[in-house]
């Protein structure tokens, strides 16, 4: 058993500490499997409900995008549609689920002591499971559109971490103003709502480009889901869904800056989150 | 002494800042703006908050066996100081060192989701507690075996009735294995059997594996069984330290050697939830005057000031008296009616039983529609004195005698003639 030597004092900022998150990895496991299981207990359809919510978006939206978009195969749409579309819904869960967590969950440490990160990174793990379930969605359209693989596909588990570091960041950031300001709530389904139409979910990079003007093309490009979203197309479809490698990049930094942001925020008054919940 | 301290407490303080006008909360955006409005206009009007010290410069040392009771009324900081050993809340200044694992037990079943199984609720509030999955696994089948609920694991919480759920969480708490163990009153629910079940696995920890206990409780029985050491606390402040009889009877000599009224509750707390409070208590005499002592066999009164934040439909107010061990006496209360909101106060007259001389805690409580939605029996205390001369009667009156009533017809029959 460590024997360590704990020092409270009135130091209100925390830090970091991977050490203390492996040992309570345990609870963040348990978190997980609580929300998974308590989400589809007492539903008849189950886990059939991870796939049916993004099922309906990718069919409305592709549908208005084969409307649109009349220049490719109505499956292909469908199928480009459904790329961005699953790794959108897996940021607005991880976004908005992250900043509700700490206030949802304020009972659990407002009673025990225990490295308050494990919870929003809890949250992650779930929304993963629903994306990896969503992915049936998109192996079946590949292999209605025919759409042949590409090797680049080995990198899309980067695309993937970088859209949960999206979510995450400014996740962190809501759920440590959430604590004080319970506004946050409503903000952030409007900040998902207007986002998924700022970000190539619909439509690639290059429409939005071409109908922007030159000065406006780098405030779209400040949109860290530009780069996720991107990168994950050119992972699947290869080809030029990176419109621009200068955007792209700028895209990337955008995403640690947030996540740096939104770590830092979060552990400067994490000490004091119970006294303001 | 030769043993090091486990635990070391320094100039620890923890302040918190009250809103004085509770209606304009800062709570949201909304608010603040308003607030910061308003605080524009009147800029030169002080800034309505309340500095509120929880704790004040309290320092003292734990020793690695000690069960130590932390005692002192409501509001005396007891749980605060529970929060910040817990690392739970941090404190204003000051500093604590403790070495080892600490587990705290503020509530029974912190995590416990009623749509999980017990035995998953098992796993979840183990983690929650610190628990890793091969502890939980090695003590699961203890757990199971002291919470009693075997045939239920794998029926929902939520269907468990109240005293399997606290069981099942305690046990769970119990098997923990820290080396210090921090316990909040916890023991207030559950029946009398498993309570004592409890007390006696605590002590076990305790003395059979030499962990340090801290525990918080209102119940001096339970504090002075299982304590070897108490702490004293008194509106944030270290009052008393040391030995547990010593700092019990401090606590009872403290609270007791009172001018005869007492403060339950602050009239500008409100809280919107709440139907209504206890403001204050008094003890009066005949002539109505408050007095902090009332001779045995006089008549005596309780005048109960309590506010009503809302309706009432069939409202009920009551007041009990219990040994200062928590020994329900008596308790009295009025027939229920339809109640405005208000202030109000209610006086007991108590001339028909009468008390020998000691010292009583007196409980308040508040109920509407039989819910009760107010209880206090912490704040008020009765003092019965010697009679001297006033009282007259050809009864024998001392310390032990309880209740003294007048009414129990004796016959007494001579059975072996000699």
């Amino acid at each position: 058993m460590s024997k360590d030597k704990i020092i409270i004092d009135s130091n209100l900022s925390s830090f970091f500490s991977f050490k203390e998150i492996i040992r309570y990895k345990n609870l963040l496991n348990n978190l997980a499997k609580r929300d998974l299981l308590v989400r589809y207990k007492q539903a008849f359809a189950g886990i059939i409900w991870a796939i049916i919510k993004p099922l309906i978006s990718v069919l409305i939206f592709g549908y208005i995008a084969s409307k649109i978009n009349s220049g490719e195969s109505t499956a292909l749409n469908f199928l480009y549609v459904a790329t961005a579309m699953l790794l959108w819904q897996l940021f607005s869960n991880i976004f908005n689920e992250v900043s509700n967590s700490i206030v949802g969950n304020a009972n659990l440490f407002a009673k025990v002591y225990f490295p308050k990160i494990i919870i929003p990174l809890s949250t992650i793990l779930v929304c993963l499971v629903d994306f990896f379930i969503s992915l049936i969605i998109l192996v079946i359209l590949f292999i209605i559109s025919g759409q042949p693989v590409h090797w680049q596909i080995i990198l899309a588990p980067l695309f993937v971490l970088l859209t949960v570091i999206n979510g995450f960041g400014i996740g962190l950031y809501f759920a440590t103003i959430n604590v004080k300001f319970r506004d946050v709530k409503f903000i952030v389904p409007v900040m998902i709502q207007f986002g998924m139409y700022a970000s190539p979910v619909i439509f690639p990079t290059k429409y939005y480009l071409d109908r922007l003007p030159d000065w406006l093309h780098w405030l779209y490009c400040l949109n860290p889901m530009v780069g996720a979203i991107d990168g994950f197309k050119y992972c699947l479809f290869g080809g030029d869904a990176i419109y621009n490698a200068g955007f792209f990049i700028l895209s990337l930094c955008v995403s640690f800056l947030f996540l740096i942001i939104g770590v830092r925020y979060f552990f400067k008054f994490e000490r004091s989150f119970v006294d303001y919940i | 002494m030769s043993q090091n301290p486990i635990i070391q407490v320094e100039g620890l303080s923890k302040q918190y800042i009250l809103n004085k006008n509770p209606v304009e909360k800062s709570d949201t955006l909304y608010g603040n703006i308003i607030s910061s409005v308003k605080g524009l206009r009147n800029i030169t009007r002080k800034k309505e908050t309340e500095d509120f010290w929880a704790l004040q410069d309290v320092s003292f040392q734990i020793n690695q066996g000690d069960r130590v009771g932390i005692i002192g009324r409501n509001g005396a900081g007891k749980s605060t100081l529970l929060k910040i050993l817990s690392r739970i809340t941090p404190p204003t200044s000051g500093r604590i060192e403790y070495t080892g694992r600490m587990a705290s037990l503020l509530e029974v079943g912190t995590g416990f989701h009623g749509d999980l199984s017990g035995r998953e609720n098992i796993y979840l509030n183990g983690s929650i507690l610190g628990m890793s999955k091969h502890e939980i696994d090695k003590k699961f089948d203890e757990i199971v075996a002291f919470s009693e609920v075997e045939k239920f694991l794998d029926t929902p919480v939520k269907r468990y009735s109240s005293g399997m759920y606290v069981r099942l969480a305690f046990a769970v708490a119990a098997h923990l294995d820290p080396e210090i163990l921090i316990v909040d009153e916890v023991l207030a629910v559950g029946d009398a059997a498993f309570q004592k079940k409890c007390l006696g696995k605590m002590e076990d920890v305790s003395t059979k594996e030499g962990r340090t206990i801290l525990f918080v409780s209102h119940n001096m029985d339970a504090v002075q069984k299982l304590c070897n050491k108490g702490i004293l606390l008194h509106k944030g402040k270290l009052l008393h330290e040391g030995p547990i009889d010593s700092v019990i009877s401090s606590y009872i000599n403290n609270n007791v050697l009172s001018n005869g009224y007492f403060e339950i509750e602050k009239n500008q707390i409100e809280n919107l939830n709440s139907l209504g409070a206890v403001l204050s208590v008094s003890i009066l005499n005949n002539n109505d005057e408050i007095v902090g002592e009332v001779p045995t066999g006089s008549v005596w009164k309780v005048k109960i000031k309590f506010r009503l934040d809302k309706e009432n439909e069939f409202f009920v107010i009551g007041y009990g008296l219990q040994s200062l061990f928590g020994t329900p006496i008596n308790t009295s209360w009025s027939s229920g009616k339809r109640m405005d909101k208000g202030v109000y106060e209610a006086v007991f007259i108590n001339n028909e039983i009468f008390y020998s001389t000691g010292q009583y805690k007196l409980a308040v409580g508040l109920s509407n529609n039989n819910h009760s939605f107010f209880y206090n029996d912490t704040e008020s205390f009765l003092s019965i004195s010697d009679a001297g001369v006033a009282f007259e009667t050809d009864r024998i009156i001392n310390k032990d005698s309880g209740l003294i009533l007048n009414q129990t017809p004796v016959e007494i029959i001579k059975i072996v003639n000699e």
